[in-house]
């Protein structure tokens, strides 16, 4: 097993690990980050880390993969407030907004299929285009932005109780329709 | 479930030269954090151990040096007694050794029996020799003390008067044996009655 050739030290795992995993590293980092330079900075950290402190990974408490995209986006969020390299991202942000808007969540790639993980990637992709899109926006700038609730309330222009609503009832829906979803990691 | 969301965002391959990077990164981390802590205790240890040690030593020298202090403090303590004590007689002999001319103090307390004494201006003793001083009692000389001078430093010393029924009636000082003698053999430095 993967996990526990990684738990003893095993270096080809690590590589192994990396195969897996770094495209969904990398997409999550460059998402939030809408920086090539940056996100490569991230995926570098996220597996620097995980193969630091795998010891502390819980398999009781659910599989890699979250584990690993939870470490990517604190680390990715980090580096977002950190660097504050907004005005050198501003009109790429204003495009990635502007296609985000017109179409959100996109088609995916059909080249794309064949990267391991791809069906968790779809039923995410599903779970989230399924949510109302005032239920969506308020998920999107919760996890990509790193935005507080206070945040999203200024940003949106809606009453902090209305975001706090709808992102409680957005995750419900998302644990919901994902309460079945498994780790692709042999 | 906030968990999984990360996999919404669609899949990017990074550059293929970035795996390598990575993975020598991450071992070079591993190795280094294999020795780190230990290096690192080791050298806490070190560091602890050296404190240490050097404090022991330091507070041995200042324990010493302490006691030396209490030690002179006392001293002056007792000869400012004896001088500012309305009980005390005060006695300076004159004395001339080898051609040197100095003075032997003698302050006497006759409520406490003891006499302090301050020689002063002595020479130093010869090899082999000291200088004795006696009690002359009634009974005879009684030893007081045996001073080896190798320097002629002024020497102060406390002494008790004999603890028997013997009157003192007066004092003297020859020189003697190293080791000084039962009874004065040698030249006599001064000798007095009270």
């Amino acid at each position: 097993m993967l996990l526990r050739r990684l738990k003893s030290h095993d270096e080809q795992a690590l590589g192994e690990l990396y195969e897996l995993y770094a495209p969904w590293v990398f997409g999550l980092a460059l998402r939030i980050l809408q920086d090539d330079g940056e996100a490569e900075e991230v995926l570098s950290d996220v597996f620097v880390q995980v193969w630091d402190h795998i010891d502390q990974h819980d398999a009781r408490r659910g599989p890699l993969a979250p584990w690993v995209l939870s470490i990517t986006r604190n680390r990715a969020l980090d580096a977002l407030r950190r660097r504050r390299r907004w005005w050198r991202k501003a009109e790429r942000w204003e495009r990635a907004r502007t296609a985000e808007a017109g179409n959100e969540l996109a088609a995916p790639d059909p080249a794309e299929a064949a990267i391991p993980g791809w069906p968790v990637h779809q039923e995410v992709h599903q779970a989230l285009a399924s949510l109302p899109e005032e239920q969506r926006r308020v998920v999107l700038l919760a996890y990509f932005e790193g935005l507080t609730h206070s945040e999203i309330a200024r940003r949106t222009g809606q009453p902090l109780g209305t975001v706090k609503t709808r992102l409680r009832i957005a995750q419900a829906k998302l644990a919901e329709a994902l309460e079945h979803v498994k780790d692709w990691m042999a | 479930m906030s968990d999984w969301l990360g996999m919404s965002a669609p899949p990017r391959a990074p550059r293929p030269e970035l795996k390598a990077q990575v993975l020598v990164r991450a071992a070079q981390r591993r190795g280094g954090r294999r020795y780190g802590p230990w290096l690192a205790a080791a050298a806490v240890l070190v560091v602890v151990a050296g404190g240490a040690s050097w404090t022991y030593r330091r507070m041995g020298v200042l324990e010493g040096e302490r006691a030396r202090l209490l030690a002179e403090l006392q001293a002056a303590r007792d000869s400012l007694s004896f001088i500012m004590g309305t009980s005390s007689r005060v006695i300076q002999i004159p004395v001339s050794t080898n051609g040197r001319v100095g003075a032997v103090t003698i302050f006497a307390d006759s409520v406490k029996h003891r006499w302090l004494v301050r020689c002063e201006g002595l020479a130093p003793n010869a090899r082999g020799q000291s200088y004795q001083l006696w009690f002359l009692t009634n009974k005879g000389a009684r030893s007081a003390a045996v001073m080896a001078m190798d320097t002629d430093t002024p020497m102060v010393l406390a002494l008790d008067m004999p603890p028997d029924s013997s009157r003192v009636m007066g004092a003297a000082m020859s020189i003697e044996t190293r080791q000084g003698s039962a009874e004065p053999r040698g030249p006599m430095v001064f000798h007095l009655t009270l």
